[in-house]
């Protein structure tokens, strides 16, 4: 289902009194669009344990 | 359980092979009855024990190797693919990971017989980068167990057979009647998904181009923009839009303590 997270969690932010809105297509929209992304920088990154 | 023997007594290690094979590949298939039935198989002279432990040991390898190989490369794709019967695939995972990690690759050894673990154990131990002689050393192991555990069962008490059977029918039964239980309730789920999402159809929507005429205009610095993406921020070089922030969704309570309320909140996913 797209959106389906978005629509979810702006529908809740709406009742918690913020102003949120979807972005129709989400990311995948985006980049067809031509709009800038960047690279997550690797602190925002969830890691998982390493056997090393 | 009859027709599981009948049909190995005739085609036996192939049906054999199959079976724990495709158990071993996460589909959801009897590789303990197989076993089990193996073992009954060998006792009775239809089938050769040893052969029937090197065909049963063969599959799983194999087939615990791939999902090992495709952890490796798929990462958290595949872990939250298999996770997803659960509530929050991220905890899912992660769990899984630190328990992996904390108790130790000995994990690998007991986790055939641990629903949930059996599944997870060789996509995480790829993942997170084990050995993989290492891997298929800890593995064999475990498998061995697994397979000698169901194999004696079958071969001690194959002449009792015929009475589990008949058990095993009634308990067929009756998970007849639970499987159509989880149907039927899956069906009221994805209904309930549907009318709910009938309801966020209400929350206001933007399309790309008029959010990129607001992102130049004055009226940019009252714009945040927000990724609630559950799965896809793990491996590195992931792409977000340019100047987003990250929620997660699966933490809401928590994360909209980081939310302005003075700003319009724009919300992606993949």
């Amino acid at each position: 289902m797209r959106e389906a997270t978005s629509a979810r969690v702006a529908h809740m932010l709406r009742e918690k009194g913020f102003n949120a809105f979807v972005i129709v297509g989400g990311l995948a929209a985006w980049r067809k669009a031509g709009e800038p992304v960047e690279i997550v920088p690797s602190d925002d990154l969830v890691h998982l344990p390493m056997f090393s | 359980m009859d027709h599981l023997v009948i049909l190995i007594a005739h085609h036996g290690y192939l049906v054999i092979f199959l079976i724990v094979l495709a158990e071993a590949l996460d589909l959801p298939l009897p590789a303990s009855l197989a076993m089990i039935a193996g073992g009954a198989a060998a006792a009775s002279g239809a089938l050769r024990a040893p052969v029937v432990y090197l065909v049963a040991i063969t599959a799983l390898l194999i087939g615990d190797s791939i999902v090992y190989f495709l952890g490796r490369y798929m990462g958290w794709a595949l872990l939250g693919f298999l996770c997803k019967v659960s509530v929050n695939p991220e905890t899912c995972i992660l769990r899984s990971a630190e328990l992996f990690y904390k108790r130790g690759k000995v994990t690998l050894i007991i986790a055939k017989f641990i629903p949930g673990i059996n599944t997870m154990a060789p996509p995480l131990a790829g993942s997170m980068k084990m050995r993989f002689e290492q891997f298929l050393c800890f593995d064999f192991v475990g498998a061995s167990l697994y397979i000698l555990a169901y194999g004696t069962l079958g071969y001690v008490f194959h002449r009792f057979l015929a009475v589990i059977a008949r058990a095993l029918g009634a308990a067929g039964h009756v998970a007849g009647v639970g499987i159509v239980l989880v149907l039927a309730g899956y069906a009221a789920y994805r209904f309930w998904l549907y009318y709910k999402n009938r309801i966020y159809r209400v929350v206001p929507r933007v399309q790309i181009s008029e959010l990129a005429e607001k992102l130049k205009s004055e009226e940019a610095d009252k714009i945040l923009l927000v990724d609630v993406r559950s799965h896809g921020y793990y491996d590195a070089g992931t792409a977000r839009m340019k100047g987003s922030i990250r929620i997660e969704p699966n933490n809401l309570n928590e994360e909209i303590k980081r939310l302005p309320k003075d700003k319009d909140i724009y919300l992606y996913c993949t």
